[in-house]
């Protein structure tokens, strides 16, 4: 005997665009997933060690901030935009992003100099020049080195092991985590029909799950670094 | 022959930037179709190349200097269109950063050096060559050279035409020229027999050179080849192309030793006292002492009191460095021949 309700013809039809939210987070957190993932290919055959990239990267940032020598910054100028030259045009188009975004950001903080002070406007261009082959720098290094070999790197520099060792365990905790979160969205995605109209609690509950997670994981991770003989001192890192 | 800012009035400017529109529309169409697309960045050294020869700049007669452009060379590597395309960045940068060629007269230099050049001598090339593609023999060499001579002249042609057309269109009520002040009868002259003599040879040697280097050490860069479709897709690196162009950058304080102003280029401030048939011409045209003109941060490849050598060098470096950073983010967009 069928029921009633199961011989009416269902008549709904899911509201277009819904679930929008949803595969607009899932890509953003695809990007960074894979910005992340692609950092381990990026590196050529003959590389320097990147703890002499860390030294050279931190002396000609410092050297352009302080030079008022435009025979310095046009060298540096010269030198960043020949490395920018020799990279594929795929990081190339990515350096030159950030380079501009920055640029963007330093002429707004320029703006109320450059309209009100027309004498130096030079100095104002030298700036936003000095700003943006900073950047330049940080972003070719960051294209040109990988995560592990950045950790190792500020560890041969000396860097404190507590400052290496939390910056490691949270580049590698994006990675788990935000694959925790993608998956959740995937899985979230996969049952919900229609329209969400409790968007901000999808995001809680998401939200809640990966830090709960990530407390698992934490107390997890502890707990094997103990069984490995940690003594809560990171000298021997 | 770069024409410097307020040299030609505003009206003339705008013909001529309505002129190129079309061509720069034509050529982006054509380089899409022709031009496979892994060759594309290679495009950037081209422009390098012209960038790089319009820095040596040779003494011509008459106290002025001159310098060859490559339009030709590179139409004969990628094509004319890619050669418009590639000497109007390459002068979009001069103009931008360097303050060689002005912001408004940005179109009359494309006119004369991206579309009139290349055009021009990769046609007398093919006149030349009469269809034959394969030739290995002088016969090409011989071609190119002519190819880039007729260029180059008739280039500087227009230019003469451009600047003598200002004081006979454009007066002030004393009779005085408003911008470029000489006539047809003087501009001709003054520009075609320096670029006739010298600077069209120096376009000739610097094309037949570089054409004959990349054909040995880089067969596959020519545009007979790509044209003819052989073009392999696997990727092929042009170590000593690249070289080529470090021995150019090292090579351009050269351009240095000769010191005049060329034709047509002098600052508003040199104008009056410049010598023609034996008299000064005695006042500042009025559109060039009022006129606009953009403060670019390395006006004549230098900065304030810096070494002279060391500011060309790291000018031709910026210059080369950005034109091929350009042709790559170009690129990315265009779809490009498919290779088969």
């Amino acid at each position: 005997m069928i029921p009633d309700w199961m011989n009416e013809k269902d008549t709904y039809v899911p509201p277009k665009k819904g679930g929008a939210y949803l595969y607009k987070t899932m890509r953003s957190m695809g990007l960074i997933m894979s910005r992340i993932t692609i950092q381990t290919g990026s590196e050529g055959k003959i590389n320097i060690p990147a703890k002499w990239k860390i030294i050279v990267l931190l002396l000609s940032i410092i050297a352009i901030s302080v030079t008022n020598n435009k025979t310095v910054l046009l060298f540096f100028a010269a030198a960043t935009l020949l490395i920018i030259a020799l990279k594929p045009p795929e990081v190339i188009n990515r350096i030159v992003k950030n380079a501009f975004a920055s640029g963007i950001i330093a002429s707004i903080f320029l703006l109320p100099a450059f309209v009100t002070n027309p004498v130096g406007r030079m100095n104002n261009l030298l700036v936003l020049i000095k700003v943006m082959l900073s950047i330049s720098l940080v972003s070719i290094f960051n294209h040109s080195t990988q995560w592990n070999h950045i950790t190792r790197g500020l560890r041969c520099l000396h860097v404190p092991t507590v400052f290496v060792f939390i910056l490691d365990i949270t580049l590698k905790y994006i990675y788990v985590l935000g694959n925790f979160i993608n998956e959740m969205l995937t899985a979230h995605v996969m049952r919900a029909v229609g329209k969400n109209k409790d968007k901000y609690g999808s995001i809680g509950g998401i939200m809640g799950v990966t830090f709960i997670r990530g407390n698992e994981l934490n107390k997890a991770m502890y707990e094997a670094m103990v069984c490995r003989g940690f003594t809560d001192d990171y000298k021997g890192l | 022959m770069h024409i410097p800012e307020n040299y030609l009035a505003p009206a003339t400017c705008a013909v001529m930037t309505a002129a190129m529109i079309p061509v720069w529309g034509h050529a982006v169409k054509k380089v899409n179709e022709v031009v496979p697309k892994e060759k594309i960045p290679m495009i950037g050294v081209g422009a390098a190349f012209s960038f790089l020869g319009m820095m040596f700049n040779v003494p011509l007669v008459g106290g002025t200097t001159g310098h060859a452009v490559g339009g030709t060379l590179i139409a004969l590597l990628f094509g004319p269109d890619a050669a418009c395309l590639a000497v109007s960045i390459a002068l979009l940068l001069q103009a931008l950063i360097f303050g060689d060629g002005g912001i408004l007269s940005f179109g009359a230099n494309c006119f004369n050096m991206a579309f009139i050049l290349p055009y021009v001598g990769y046609a007398v090339y093919k006149l030349i060559m009469k269809g034959k593609t394969d030739e290995k023999g002088a016969k090409s060499f011989i071609a190119a050279g002519v190819g880039s001579y007729v260029g180059i002249n008739l280039a500087a042609f227009f230019a003469a035409v451009e600047f003598g057309i200002q004081p006979l269109l454009f007066k002030d009520a004393a009779g005085n020229a408003l911008y470029c002040p000489y006539d047809l009868s003087v501009s001709i002259p003054a520009m075609m027999i320096p670029h006739l003599v010298v600077a069209g040879v120096v376009e000739l040697i610097f094309t037949i050179a570089i054409f004959a280097f990349v054909k040995k050490v880089s067969p596959d860069l020519t545009y007979d080849v790509i044209n003819s479709g052989a073009v392999t897709a696997e990727k092929k690196k042009h170590i000593p192309v690249f070289a080529l162009v470090a021995v150019l950058i090292a090579a351009t304080p050269l351009g240095l030793l000769a010191t005049g102003t060329a034709w047509g280029e002098w600052g508003a401030d040199e104008i009056a006292e410049i010598v023609t048939n034996g008299k000064t011409l005695g006042y500042t045209p009025t559109g060039l002492e009022s006129g606009w003109s953009l403060d670019v941060l390395m006006p004549d490849y230098t900065l304030g009191s810096m070494n002279e050598i060391a500011a060309y060098i790291l000018s031709a470096i910026i210059g080369v460095a950005l034109l091929v950073i350009i042709f790559k983010l170009i690129s990315i967009p265009m779809k490009g021949r498919k290779t088969a």
